[in-house]
Order: structure tokens, then sequence, then C-alpha cells
């Protein structure tokens, strides 16, 4: 997939001092939404401001990915009517909608999009995904402090991004460094007239990355892991899980990689007209895979619990080539029974 | 996603009932570029909608060599499928596709063929008999082993005379329960079953029957070799479960038997994740799979 932001990493480097943090915002806000992750109710989330005083640039994950800005959690596909079928699609405002800027997305999240990419612009390609992601400009931001449950240097997606963004900043203390990942992240820093980062800087980013790095307590080691997955699917783990797991599918929803979704016919009250819509859907639901006459391809709970894990951890590299987890520990903080792939692999692993 | 899910308009053009619950529709599009663009492989399904009620994955039943019209046999069973059954001639429906990859024509050419199909697992077969009988030149012997729950519930009845009278071609046929037959009565049951089918003489001449019991009791009667056959296999997956295992105590290699397989889609596209057997869409990287493809996969298929 050819996206701008596959340039090769590093085209430039400048330093940014602090308070030219709001020529970035304002460069970029000239020509975009721009979304960005706020304060909500002691919690954070990514969401369009104007507003870079309301950006919390350190802010730990957010409840929700950005995969929301892509592929909204219900959507109508088309509006109907009953006897005539499908009608021409409105001249929806949102076509000519100005381009979304992401504005300080962590690493685990910038990968979660370019897996996303894999799924919805390979085969069968949706080109409103595919225009969607080529107009929106990335700006991700390198972690310095691991959240609770975060896990990504386990899939080498954080703490700082290394592809899939336009700019990267990461903060060096008095200023940041901002480097472009694509020839529109470089376009834009020269227009800034940033002064150009050194070596020391450099050196500087490295110390906080390893400084970061020895943060995180948690790892999935991926080596074998394949392998171990492969020989583990009687595991009596699955088990156990299955006697926590409340089916509720909300390790999905928060999921950054999940991408599975549902349609249905939601008629008007006039009982001809009406839409088809779409919404984010859930492996760990009871009717997920259930067929006419009540059959059901995954009745068991273990099996649903060992779908979204083998999928995430085995079945999504053979599908694509890479992991399907990149560490973002939001599928913990979100369960109710704390169920974590952190320590499903370390009991199959038996350690 | 919206535009890959937007059906284009067909007209049903005619309603075949097949039995108290399935039926066979005919459709064309109005589109005259559609009609022309529209190709299909057997085996492959279309996505049909009716407006209001929903959209499910339905398998094409004709034989692609038919480019006036294509067909679907459909057993009322959900919301969508009763909907469609309460359509008439003239009516029209939503549909994309088609999608998926069908059964392997170009490979199994030069072979003998065995085809057994359970239920409403013949209508994704018949195109593919289609296809053998318009070039038999092409294909070997084939023998087509159905199986249904009762006389009464065989489709495609019409169509078995015309198999029959091809040379190269035999059909047998078993039914799960007949009429004053005790079904599993043992080899006494299964000799008389002919004869009683022979002398019930339904009003369709094509409801009629070789054994009673599962699809897998006309095994005995199979003529052809393991050596060069492929097996084209749909129906209920408890059937094809036995069934393989089966063919391959029998000598079968996994590579020669391909299955067709029933999963929830709500996409067609390897998008919606519903039809997943761990990394395989069955979607788009089946409905058909040789057995040796499905055979390994972690979460057991059977």
């Amino acid at each position: 997939m050819a996206f701008p932001m596959a340039a090769p990493a590093a085209l430039a480097a400048a330093r940014l001092a602090r308070a030219a943090l709001a020529d970035l915002w304002q460069a970029l806000a000239a020509s975009h939404r721009m979304a960005a992750p706020v304060a909500c109710d002691g919690v954070f989330r990514f969401q369009e401001t104007a507003d870079l005083a309301a950006v919390r640039l350190d802010y730990n994950t957010t409840i929700l990915p950005a995969k929301k800005f892509f592929y909204p959690p219900v959507e109508t596909i088309f509006r109907f009517h009953r006897h005539r079928g499908a009608l021409a699609p409105d001249e929806e405002a949102c076509e000519a909608r100005r381009p979304l800027a992401l504005f300080g997305l962590h690493g685990c999240d910038v990968r979660a999009l370019e897996l996303l990419d894999q799924v919805y612009t390979g085969e069968f390609s949706d080109p409103a995904y595919a225009r969607a992601r080529a107009e929106t400009f990335i700006v991700a931001l390198s972690c310095l402090e691991p959240g609770p449950s975060c896990f990504c240097t386990s899939f080498r997606s954080g703490p700082f991004p290394e592809s899939g963004f336009d700019l990267l900043l990461t903060d060096l203390g008095g200023h940041y460094l901002v480097e472009a990942g694509s020839a529109r992240g470089a376009g834009l820093l020269q227009q800034l007239g940033a002064e150009p980062a050194d070596s020391e800087d450099q050196l500087l980013k490295t110390h906080r990355l390893r400084e970061a790095v020895a943060r995180f307590r948690r790892h999935i080691p991926t080596e074998g892991l394949p392998r171990l997955l492969n020989q583990a699917f009687q595991h009596p783990v699955w088990q156990a899980l299955k006697d926590q797991c409340l089916s509720c599918g909300t390790c999905t929803v928060v999921c950054p990689t999940c991408y599975c979704f549902n349609v249905w016919d939601k008629v008007n009250l006039d009982l001809e007209t009406g839409e088809r819509k779409m919404a984010w859907d859930s492996c760990q639901l009871l009717d997920f895979g259930q067929v006419a006459l009540g059959q059901n391809f995954r009745r068991d709970r273990a099996a649903r619990i060992k779908q979204r894990i083998y999928h995430k951890l085995n079945y999504f590299r053979e599908q694509y080539g890479k992991f399907g987890c990149v560490g973002c520990g939001r599928c913990v903080e979100a369960c109710v029974k704390h169920i974590d792939p952190v320590t499903i692999v370390a009991a199959l692993k038996g350690v | 996603m919206r535009i890959l899910l937007q059906p284009e308009l067909v007209e049903i053009t005619e309603v075949r009932q097949e039995t108290r619950d399935t039926f066979t529709m005919r459709f064309r599009f109005p589109s005259p570029s559609l009609a022309a663009a529209f190709g299909f492989q057997p085996g492959q399904f279309n996505m049909l909608t009716v407006f209001g009620v929903g959209e499910a994955p339905i398998s094409l039943s004709s034989c692609p060599r038919q480019q006036e019209y294509f067909e679907h046999t459909i057993r009322t069973v959900g919301n969508v499928t009763r909907a469609i059954s309460r359509l008439q001639p003239g009516g029209r429906l939503g549909l994309r596709g088609p999608y998926g990859r069908g059964w392997p024509m170009e490979e199994i050419k030069g072979h003998d063929i065995l085809v057994v199909a359970g239920g409403i697992g013949l209508a994704p077969l018949r195109g593919a008999i289609g296809c053998i009988l318009a070039e038999p030149e092409n294909y070997g012997r084939l023998e087509i082993l159905y199986g249904a729950r009762s006389p009464e519930d065989q489709i495609f009845t019409y169509e078995y005379a015309g198999w029959r009278a091809h040379p190269r071609v035999a059909l047998r046929l078993s039914v799960d329960r007949a009429p004053g037959i005790h079904p599993g009565a043992g080899e006494d049951a299964a000799a008389r079953t002919g004869a009683a089918a022979a002398g019930t003489d339904p009003p369709d001449a094509g409801r009629r029957f070789d054994r009673v019991g599962p699809v897998t009791t006309l095994f005995p009667d199979v003529e052809l070799e393991p050596a060069n056959t492929a097996v084209l296999m749909c129906g209920p997956e408890v059937m094809m479960r036995f069934a393989v295992a089966q063919l391959l105590e029998r000598g079968f290699r996994a590579e020669q038997i391909y299955v067709s397989l029933e999963r929830r889609m709500e996409c067609g596209l390897g998008k919606c994740g519903h039809c997943l057997i761990g990394p395989v869409y069955v979607c788009k990287d089946g409905p058909v799979f040789s057995y040796a493809e499905i055979r390994d996969l972690p979460e057991e298929v059977f």
C-alpha cells in the first residue's frame, strides 16, 4: 500500500521549542480537522478539538483506539426503499470535509492502523478507508511512560514508533525532537523553519528510548510463540478462562486491531424506507458464529476466547505477516475479569 | 466498506418449488450491462438482499454455461430466506457477488468425479454437474451420491432422468427415512428399498431411492476407484465428517476430496470476520476447500 507515510523514515529532523508546538498545531489546523487525546471524566480519549490547550500529550492509553476515525462504530452503508432497492447515496457533507490530522498517537496505535490497512486495503480494497487513511496526517508521539497494562515492546510497536507516521514528536525535556516519516511531514517541517536537529538530539532520543523500554514490566515473548500456540490448543488454561470470561465483548471493542463487523437493516416507521447499517461486532458474543437453524460454529465460550487470542497472536500473522496484537493493554484494562494476554501466554509457557 | 457492500437489483423471472421448504429462483439483471458483466464459477455464492429484512450468502445452483439467467436454490430457514420465499416472478432482490472460490473444475479435468451431496448441499453441485456433462470428453465417469431426509425432500428431481441417461453417469439416492421402511433395519430393508420405491411410483418419477440411511450407505455401491477420482462434496458438516472419514478409509487422499463449507457471513470479502476458521476466510479462500487445506486447522472443522 503506497501511503505517503510509507516514505523512508527521518527524511528530516528538527528541534522544536515547547512553545513552538503551537506553531506546528496551527500549521496543521489550517488545513486539517485536528484530533488528539483529551481528558474526559478522568480518562483519555481521542477526539476532534480545535484547542491545543485541551490536548494532553502526557496521556496514557485512550479508552477507544484511533480506528474509530476510519471505521466508525456504527455506519450507514446505504439507504433503501423496500421496492426500489438501494437509493443513490446522498451527497454527504462529510465527503467534502477537510482531512484529519491525528496529533499525539502512540506507537501502539500507529502500528494498529498499519495492521488495519492490511485488512481493509488488501484484496477487495475499501476505497473510502484507503482515501481517509491516505489523506490523514499523523503526528506520532514517543511514549515515555508505559501504562500499567502496556506491553508494546513485545511487538516492537512502541514505545517509540518506527514507521506509519508523517511526523514523530519525542519529548527531550527542554524541547521536542521532530522527525519526519514522510515527504509531506518533511515538507511541513521545512515550512515551520525549525532549527535542524543534531546528533546530540538523536543521542538523547536513544537515551530516552532506553529509559522508557526499561520501565516495561510486562512482555509476551514472541520467539517461538506461533509454535507454542499451535501446541496449546487443548491446554487447560482455556477451560480456566472459560469460567472467568463473561463473553461481554469489551476486549474486542477497545482493541485497535479488531475489525469484525455486523450488518443489519433498520426499517423506518413508514415501513417502506430504511437504512442498512454496519457496526463493530465481536467474536466473543454467542451469536457471532451462528447460522440459520441455530447451528453455531463457536458455541463454546472457551472456543471464542481462543479465537481472540489466536487471531491476535497467530492467525493474523499467518494472514498478513505481522502479529495482530500491538501491546496497547486496552483489553486488559477494560476487562472486568482482567483477562490478560500476557498472563495467558505465560500460563501456556508454564511460567 | 460502504461501496463494497452495495447490492445491485436483480429480477425474479421464475420460481420452482422443489420441496415443502425449498425452492429454486431464476434471476436476470434488468441492467443489460450488469447482465453482460456477470459470470461465475460453480460453487460460488451471492449475497442476496431483501431490503428491510437483510442479506444472506446463497450458493449459485445453475450451470454457469447458461448465460441467459442464473438460479439460486433456497431452503426457507431464516428471516431472509423466508422473505425471499414470499417473492414472485417480477419481484426484485438486491444482489452482490459472485464471491468465493468454487469447485476446481480445471484441476479435476481428466479425472473420474464422485459427487457426494446431502440435502440442500446438492444446490452448489448442480452447476458443477452441468459443466461436467456439457463437456464429458474432459472428464471421466461421474457418480452422484445424493442423500435426502425423505423422498419428499429430494431437490432437482427433474434433473435425475437427464443425468441418468448419460452413459458415463451413475446416480445413487439415499433417504434417511421412507414410509413403511425402518431406517437402519439392516440388509433386508436395504434390499427391499429399491422395490418399495419402484412400487410406490410417486407422481414425480424422479423421487426414488436406492438405500435407506445416510448418504454413506451408498458408498459400497461406488464403482469408481480412488486412484483417479476427485470427490466434490457438500452437505451438513456431520454428514461430511463421516463421509470424508469413510472415503479416507477407502483409500482416497485428503487432496482429492473437495468440500464446500457453510459459515455465517456478513460481507463475502474477507472483512467482517464471521467466517474465519483459523487464518482462513471461508468466504474468499473458500467456500470450497480440499480436505487437505482444512484438515489441520487448529480450530477443527471435521
